[in-house]
């Protein structure tokens, strides 16, 4: 466990880095660090654990993979325990495998490893600000699971039952490229309210309760992995 | 050596099956024995008489202008003219005391009619009587006897004997007698021939009727037709009375009485149809006899349309029973089944009859002439009613099993199909994979490959400056774009372009210089639903082409790309996509290549004309100071095959 403890405001925003990989780990926190973050880092599932003893941190990024278990469990015990704290996933491809089921555990958004610092600090900011990022592709795998027959489709089981059609419209611009300035012009919305319906996309796609048979399935089909 | 080895299994699997059917054949022939003795033995049982004191039998006979005395039964030579019938005298006693018992004269059996007179008033004459005018039926006769006319006394008792056709005339023995004596024997008779031949006519109406449907029904089987025209002709004939007089009808019904060869000739023909299946080639000849006999019925006179029956019908009905006989026998042996067993008994029982009534016609054989073919021939429509409810049981046995089997037969098909999809589909899965497997496999060696070997070169140098980060960053973004390509973007190459559009911000971010996204139409670019995971690539593959050499030989500060559907004069829509940016540019030397260029940027721009080449896109390079263009038109119709892939 490595703690950064440089002289920053009290009121820094506290991260929580869960990495495993050590060079991955140093430059996540160094982008971090710089844009004034205040980075407490983890290598293993029981080094995040003794992390979370006391107050939650503002912001959890985490793995997947982890030596001693899988980030979706630390995903979900931090949303219970820590509603307010905003959790992104860290992931070499952004695929949708990974980054779908951390959302349906209670993730808002990911984090590519290999972004360029100043992404990376700006993702995290805009995170904190209640902007969550996506990516077309994931935006693509969304859509298409409202649209499709749930047994036919691959991938992580997914619920998007709640999504209404505004938001689907907002999915399918993503997914063909379109800007956020782009798609508040067609859907005749403010520019600014996109990334909050963003947000309340992946809320809706949280899966809550434990005993939910999609859940039991998300963790059998994670196990796999 | 095989061969030698089965050759003797064979023969003696033959020899076997022979062997088997000699017995088979010895049985068959010992049955029909059987039942020819049982018919002889039947036929030899003498018919049940009154008392002999009854009996009148000593009579003068006047024929031919001669008198003999003779003793009934009696022949007497056949003639062609009525006018002189030949006359039996004779006289019986009506004893004293018997005033209250009517008495009768009783003539069990004669051929062809009688006129009977006692004290030469005529009180019987058979020729009123159509069923009694049929030679082939054994009519018998009763005449009660007025009472008026009776003395005591002798009594004198005149019988005239018609005889017409070719066959001699015949008198059996005479009774007279008190009637309530004689009546129950001329009952019991009348029974045996006249009761019986109607109600064996009446089944065989039934059975032509029967048959008839089953043919109506069953066009392609003319067995049925044919046995139906036999019954029918056998119904009509039955019923019609022989012609004593000239009336309109009258050669009409001769014919028809005269048919009994033609009846022959369809059920023989009916029997070729139904046991030998094959329609010989001289089969019409079976018709030859009964239509001859038709003419000569319908334009000959009555003596000859009598004399042809006897002489050319008779023996052809008994040729056609042995004929059938014999095809019946043949069918028992191979098939071996009810209907022709019960079919064989009856012909045989017909034929034993047949030869019974010629030895009696010809007087070989010294008998009381009773007729017995056409009584036999009920035999034989029993054994064909029989056969046919037979069959028809064992049709509906059949229909019931094959409902069953094909039950059966539908799951076993079903199950195999099943099997067989399953396989195929499988199949059709490996190869899928493989195929995905071959295209994943170039995909990741035309770009990851290359950019994780040129990493390993770069920090195998060890030098602090090499490129190092930069490959890495291509690597991972040429993996993320293979992952990418991979998904199911149903035609929409939006799609693809959407994720591009994101790599290529990052890309652009760190150099400043800004992307200029326009969707010029609303839809952006036709669906094709053709579109395949390494049409995506190569098109995405391209864009980064021009992405790249923007970025690291134009000095570009701003790129613009440019999305939009160009619909051409036919109004198909074709997608277009441009790229331009505001860089230094190039000069294409006039044989296409690009003299200005470094040798790396003049490769990108190869790659970029052979992945359009590819796709069947169109690629249109513009460069000068200005900046470069780019401009890929898609082709209406993405091709199936990677020809140009090599």
């Amino acid at each position: 466990m490595t703690v950064l403890s440089d002289e920053r405001p009290s009121q820094a925003i506290t991260v929580l880095l869960v990495e495993d990989d050590a060079p991955t780990s140093w430059r996540l926190q160094d982008a971090l660090a710089k844009a004034g973050f205040q980075v407490t880092a983890a290598a293993t599932l029981a080094e995040a654990r003794a992390c979370l003893t006391g107050s939650g941190p503002r912001v959890l990024l985490t793995d997947l993979q982890l030596p001693d278990g899988h980030g979706v469990e630390l995903i979900r015990e931090t949303r219970e325990r820590f509603p307010d704290t905003e959790i992104m996933v860290i992931s070499i491809l952004g695929d949708e495998e990974s980054v779908i089921s951390a959302i349906t555990v209670g993730a808002t958004g990911y984090l590519l490893k290999d972004a360029f610092p100043t992404d990376i600090a700006a993702t995290v900011h805009e995170l904190v600000a209640g902007h969550s990022p996506i990516s077309a592709s994931i935006a693509r795998f969304i859509v298409r699971r409202t649209q499709n027959n749930p047994e036919r489709a691959s991938g992580p089981p997914l619920n998007t039952a709640k999504l209404t059609p505004r938001e689907i419209d907002i999915l399918w611009g993503i997914a063909k490229g379109f800007s956020y300035a782009e798609i508040a012009g067609h859907l005749g919305m403010s520019r600014q309210t996109v990334p909050g319906h963003i947000k309340s996309i992946y809320r809706k796609l949280e899966v809550h309760t434990r005993g939910e048979a999609v859940f039991e399935a998300l963790q059998q089909g994670l196990i796999r992995l | 050596m095989t061969e030698a080895a089965a050759k003797p299994g064979l023969a003696g699997a033959r020899r076997w099956r022979s062997r088997a059917s000699a017995s088979r054949l010895v049985q068959y022939i010992l049955l029909q024995a059987l039942i020819v003795i049982v018919c002889i033995f039947a036929l030899r049982q003498p018919a049940s008489e009154p008392p002999s004191r009854y009996l009148v039998t000593t009579f003068s006979l006047k024929d031919n202008g001669a008198e003999r005395s003779v003793t009934l039964p009696d022949f007497v030579a056949s003639r062609s003219s009525m006018n002189d019938p030949a006359l039996y005298t004779g006289s019986f006693a009506w004893p004293d005391g018997e005033p209250q018992r009517a008495w009768s004269v009783y003539l069990p059996r004669f051929t062809n009619g009688v006129e009977v007179a006692v004290n030469d008033v005529v009180i019987l004459d058979s020729r009123r009587d159509p069923a009694a005018n049929r030679p082939d039926r054994n009519t018998p006769e009763i005449a009660v006897i007025p009472a008026s006319l009776l003395r005591d006394g002798p009594n004198h008792l005149a019988v005239r004997l018609f005889v017409w056709g070719p066959i001699s005339g015949f008198l059996d023995r005479i009774y007279v007698g008190p009637d309530e004596m004689l009546r129950p024997y001329y009952d019991q008779r009348s029974l045996l021939f006249v009761t019986l031949p109607v109600v064996f006519s009446a089944w065989q109406a039934i059975l032509a009727v029967i048959l008839a449907i089953m043919w109506t029904m069953r066009r392609h089987e003319p067995a049925y037709g044919v046995l139906a025209a036999a019954m029918a002709l056998g119904v009509v004939q039955a019923f019609l009375p022989t012609p004593l007089d000239q009336s309109p009808y009258s050669q009409l019904s001769a014919v028809l009485i005269a048919s009994a060869p033609l009846e022959s000739g369809f059920v023989l023909a009916f029997a070729v149809l139904f046991f030998g299946q094959k329609w010989p080639r001289y089969g019409p000849l079976i018709f030859v006899p009964g239509l001859l006999l038709v003419v000569i019925g319908l334009f000959g006179d009555r003596t000859l349309v009598r004399e042809s029956f006897v002489f050319l019908g008779v023996p052809t009905v008994g040729l056609y029973l042995l004929l059938l006989a014999l095809i019946v026998a043949r069918s028992v042996l191979k098939r071996q089944d009810v209907a022709s067993l019960l079919l064989g008994c009856a012909v045989t029982i017909v034929l034993t009859c047949w030869v019974h009534d010629l030895l009696s016609v010809l007087q070989v054989m010294h008998d009381r002439r009773i007729f017995v073919t056409r009584l036999s021939y009920s035999a034989m429509l029993v054994a064909i009613g029989a056969g046919l409810t037979w069959r028809f049981a064992r049709a509906l046995n059949q229909v019931d099993s094959f409902a069953g089997r094909m039950v059966v037969l539908v799951r076993e098909a079903e199950d195999k199909l099943k099997a067989s999809f399953a396989r195929e589909e499988e199949r059709a899965r490996a190869a899928a994979l493989a195929r995905e497997r071959t295209r994943l496999m170039r995909d990741l060696h035309d770009g990851l490959g290359g950019q994780l070997v040129s990493i390993v070169a770069l920090s195998e140098r060890g030098d602090a400056s090499a490129p190092i980060g930069e490959a890495a960053r291509a690597a991972l973004k040429d993996l993320r774009l293979v992952i990418d390509s991979m998904d199911d973007i149903g035609g929409d190459l939006m799609l693809a372009l959407g994720s591009w559009r994101e790599r290529a911000m990052a890309q652009l971010r760190p150099h400043d210089i800004a992307l200029d996204w326009r969707v010029v139409t609303p839809q952006g670019l036709p669906v094709h639903p053709e579109l395949r995971p390494w049409h995506v690539i190569q098109i995405v593959r391209l864009l980064d082409e021009a992405l790249t050499n923007a970025v690291k030989h134009a000095d570009a500060r701003r790129i613009a790309v440019s999305i939009e559907t160009l619909t051409d004069a036919s109004g198909l829509g074709q997608g277009c996509i441009t790229v331009e940016d505001d860089g230094k540019g190039f000069a294409l030397a006039p044989d296409g290549g690009t003299p200005t260029l470094g040798q790396k940027a003049a490769r990108g721009l190869r790659n970029m004309r052979s992945r359009a080449a590819r796709c069947g896109a169109e690629l249109e390079l513009v460069s000068g100071a200005g900046g470069t263009r780019v401009r890929l038109k898609l082709p209406h119709h993405f091709p199936d095959t990677d020809a140009a892939a090599g």
